[in-house]
């Protein structure tokens, strides 16, 4: 019977053709409106590594001192000073720990018509490569030995690599860069996990840069490669490389990996206790709590999601809202100009269930054709907001999910919108209406 | 008083049956409440892109970026920078070169915070600092509200790896003056702090500009605390030079100086250029972004609750149709019946006004909680009302046209 109720309801969408025109648009436009900027969120708060995103910890630490500080103050530095990021690089904690900063390195290729260019990349020591599944195309990533040695070694990105040597494996060769002589031991294959949590340094760049190269993060303190990004140092300091590495500067940003997400504690004590062992050298004034973050606590903390995306979406559902009455009121009137067909329906034996839904179904049908038309709306809404701006451009783009939850949104927002008009449908008495023909 | 008499008749119809009206009203509330709220939003974003940097003239300002693969040691560089300068100096067209460690709405520099006096445990503000060996108020075209720019025996030279010595004279913006210094006129001569505690640097105040916006350009007060310093630093890499142009050659300009630090560079060198335009662009992209999209659905709001106002009402002449036939056959003109539509809409349209302005204070105080948000400036809740009763009068005139237009005579067909 429902197979027959949906012939009807496409039946009775050429009914009234401009009625019915106007409510699918309404209805196309509402949902297209939320999806677009609900894609958005979704993707932006996608999990960037959901096989071990529970597993992953970044530690905040306050070094700030302790003028100016209000007992239980939140602190908007995540990052860590040098000499905390080496003793947690040093200590047996977890099964992979990797210390990282940002750097901008200049590179003069082999193949000279080139000419030389700069790069954006990261530097940090050997687990991070595992740590983050980061898959290789060529060779690997580089071993302990290197990071201590403070090995001239890179890694890179696969962009990257063929720009600079064309689509050959280019493990092995060496390049200048960074006044210095690197050899290649490895090439990254696509990998861009969106947001780039690992290093946050603001929404622009967590889903717009992809990182071209990595080197040790040893060598780069050895060739005082200065930070790209954002420092912040609490106090003055002493002038000269040395004495930036000895300040309480905060400029690296550590992640620990754990076997399972139970250890949380143990890290957590092992954290305390190298805070407080501090504490006794005079550091750490403030006695602030140690945080810990997992990935997706981490995303919260640092707000990846912007407000404007927020109010965007706020926005969308609320125009949701209003093509939702828009709809409950043209539904009305389409429905009401077929009493007398109720009232014959309802005379020849047809009960009220049979009515309610006949004319539910309707309204679905209505639902399922804006569903068409609104993830094409949809689609090109995201379109022209990824023209925009660059960092939208990257999570602007629909998946099936975002499709499957169109057409599920459109069909309920049809049906909801239909119940009203339908169910004044079904109080037509039918004595009265057949009277009346 | 006719308007009043005509009112009972609506009045007791549209109490009779609610369903319609209703949800008319309600879609008047629901879009007028989001209308005013996101026009709101898209003022402040629009707003917030305009404001002025200080540079006198930014379509005739750009910044230089050079990575060097040698620095060498102190002497080298300063001899390096001097010339550096020199050779962009050289090109047609350049009217002025400083170097200079950030450039305005560039979102890339550094910031300190500020105090009035050395006893402060708290820093007054936080100000960006641009460091220059040249005159950046030339450079940029700040406007010197008093005092005046740096005396070429203030600048110093200085080695940032190896030497602590800093410059005691400044130059700031009146927005960090005034909040140094509140309820002075007069900042010239004042001394203030880079830091607070022992450690921090005294300078004193020998120029005060109108306006200098600092890197990050942040919408708040904030982001016009500006300081200027001169001093030329060594050993710092991400340096790099503001130029100013001759009106309308910037483009011709950027590509010729490049291409001269390219040529005269022993060792390979990396140039990059940008235009205060383009910080400016890439700096507001996300505001105009957002103020695109809120306008396009706010325009789709009106459009929506304009067509659910035409759609229900044809409806309601359809349904009244022996009814309106009936009041002419009585005596009822033209002119009646059309006031009679419109005063119906009036009086939906007026209620859903009532209730969403209501709804608007509502989700305007919800935004603010949520939001980095002002409160809604009360113009706003004065237009509003006399946008939705213009365009209520604009929705309802075809089909009430249309009611106007019914013959007497239906009423004497199909009588039942």
């Amino acid at each position: 019977m429902l197979h027959y109720y949906f012939l009807l309801g496409v039946k009775s969408l050429r009914r009234n053709p401009a009625l019915t025109a106007l409510m699918v648009l309404i209805l196309a436009i509402g949902v297209a409106a939320s999806v677009s900027t609900l894609t958005i969120l979704h993707v932006m708060s996608g999990d960037p590594i959901p096989q071990k995103s529970d597993r992953l910890f970044a530690a905040q630490i306050d070094v700030g001192p302790k003028e100016n500080y209000v007992p239980g103050q939140s602190r908007s530095d995540h990052q860590m000073t040098y000499k905390d990021a080496m003793a947690f690089l040093n200590s047996k904690q977890g099964v992979r720990r990797a210390a990282m900063y940002g750097v901008e390195g200049v590179v003069e290729p082999a193949r000279k018509e080139l000419g030389v260019t700069s790069m954006e990349g990261v530097a940090t020591s050997a687990d991070f490569f595992a740590m983050f599944d980061v898959p290789f195309l060529y060779g690997q990533a580089w071993q302990q030995t290197e990071d201590s040695s403070a090995a001239d070694v890179v890694v890179f990105s696969r962009k990257k690599a063929e720009k600079l040597f064309g689509s050959v494996n280019p493990v092995g060769q060496k390049i200048r860069m960074m006044n210095g002589e690197y050899t290649v031991v490895g090439v990254v294959d696509d990998w861009k996990p969106s947001p780039r949590f690992f290093i946050y340094n603001g929404r622009t760049a967590a889903f717009a840069s992809e990182d071209e190269f990595f080197v040790p993060i040893s060598n780069a303190i050895r060739r005082e490669t200065p930070h790209s990004g954002s420092m912040s140092c609490s106090s003055s300091r002493e002038p000269g490389w040395q004495s930036l590495l000895e300040s309480e500067c905060t400029w690296f940003h550590f992640w620990f990996e754990l076997k399972s997400s139970s250890q949380r504690s143990d890290l957590q004590t092992y954290v305390d206790s190298y805070v407080s062992e501090q504490q006794k050298l005079g550091r750490f004034e403030r006695h602030a709590p140690n945080k810990l973050f997992n990935v997706r606590e981490w995303l919260v903390e640092r707000r990846v999601i912007g407000d404007d995306s927020k109010i965007s979406a706020w926005l969308a559902f609320g125009f949701l809202l209003l093509c939702l009455v828009n709809t409950i009121g043209l539904l009305l009137a389409k429905f009401s100009v077929r009493a007398s067909e109720v009232g014959v329906r309802r005379a020849l034996g047809a009960s009220k269930r049979q009515i309610f839904t006949q004319f539910l179904m309707e309204a679905a049908v209505v639902g399922l054709v804006g569903a068409l038309l609104g993830v094409a709306l949809a689609i090109g809404a995201l379109q022209l907001i990824a023209l925009q701006s660059r960092a939208l451009a990257a999570v602007a783009h629909m998946d099936w999910v975002m499709v499957a939850v169109t057409f599920l949104m459109s069909v309920s927002a049809a049906v909801l919108a239909g119940i009203l008009p339908t169910w004044r449908a079904c109080q037509v008495t039918p004595a009265i209406q057949l009277k009346l023909q | 008083m006719k308007f009043f008499s005509e009112m009972r008749p609506i009045l007791s119809a549209l109490l009779r049956n609610k369903t319609g009206p209703l949800l008319v009203a309600i879609q008047v509330a629901l879009s007028l409440a989001m209308l005013v709220n996101a026009l709101y939003v898209v003022q402040l974003r629009l707003e917030s892109a305009s404001r002025p940097s200080g540079l006198d003239d930014e379509s005739t300002s750009f910044r230089l970026n050079i990575s060097n693969q040698k620095m060498g040691g102190h002497e080298d560089q300063v001899a390096l920078q001097k010339q550096e300068a020199a050779t962009i100096r050289a090109v047609p067209g350049v009217k002025s070169v400083a170097r200079v460690n950030s450039f305005p709405v560039s979102r890339s520099g550094s910031n300190s915070g500020m105090a009035a006096s050395r006893e402060q445990t708290n820093s007054t503000a936080t100000a960006a600092i641009y460091l220059s060996p040249d005159s950046l108020v030339e450079t940029w075209g700040l406007r010197l509200v008093e005092g005046s720019d740096f005396k070429s025996t203030d600048y110093l030279e200085l080695n940032a790896s190896a030497s602590r010595e800093f410059p005691k004279v400044a130059i700031v913006s009146r927005a960090l003056a005034e909040k140094l210094f509140p309820g002075t006129s007069s900042f010239v001569g004042k001394e203030f702090y880079q830091g607070t505690g022992e450690g921090a640097i005294g300078m004193r105040i020998v120029g005060v500009v109108e306006r200098l916006q600092t890197s990050g350009a942040p919408t708040d007060l904030e982001g016009e605390f500006s300081v200027l310093i001169p001093i030329r630093l060594t050993n710092e890499p991400f340096f790099g030079y503001a130029v100013r142009t001759e009106v309308g050659q910037r483009d011709r300009v950027m590509k010729e100086v490049e291409e001269a630090i390219r040529k005269a560079s022993s060792s390979p060198v990396n140039v990059h250029s940008r235009s205060m335009e383009e910080f400016r662009y890439e700096r507001y992209r996300s505001e105009k972004g957002l103020a695109w999209m809120l306008l396009t659905v706010s325009v789709l709001l009106v459009l929506v609750t304009a067509s659910g106002i035409v759609g229900m009402s044809s409806l309601w002449v359809a349904q009244r149709q022996k009814q309106i036939g009936v009041r002419r056959a009585l005596g009822a003109r033209r002119s009646d019946i059309l006031s009679y539509f419109l005063i119906e809409n009036w009086l939906i349209t007026t209620v859903g006004i009532f209730f969403g302005t209501l709804l608007a204070l509502a989700l305007n105080q919800f935004l603010v909680s949520q939001f980095e948000l002002s409160a809604l400036p009360v113009q706003y809740l004065f237009v509003a009302p006399v946008v939705f009763w213009i365009l209520g009068c604009f929705a309802v005139y075809a089909p009430a046209w249309r009611a106007a237009s019914i013959s007497p005579s239906t009423a004497t067909r199909g009588v039942t």
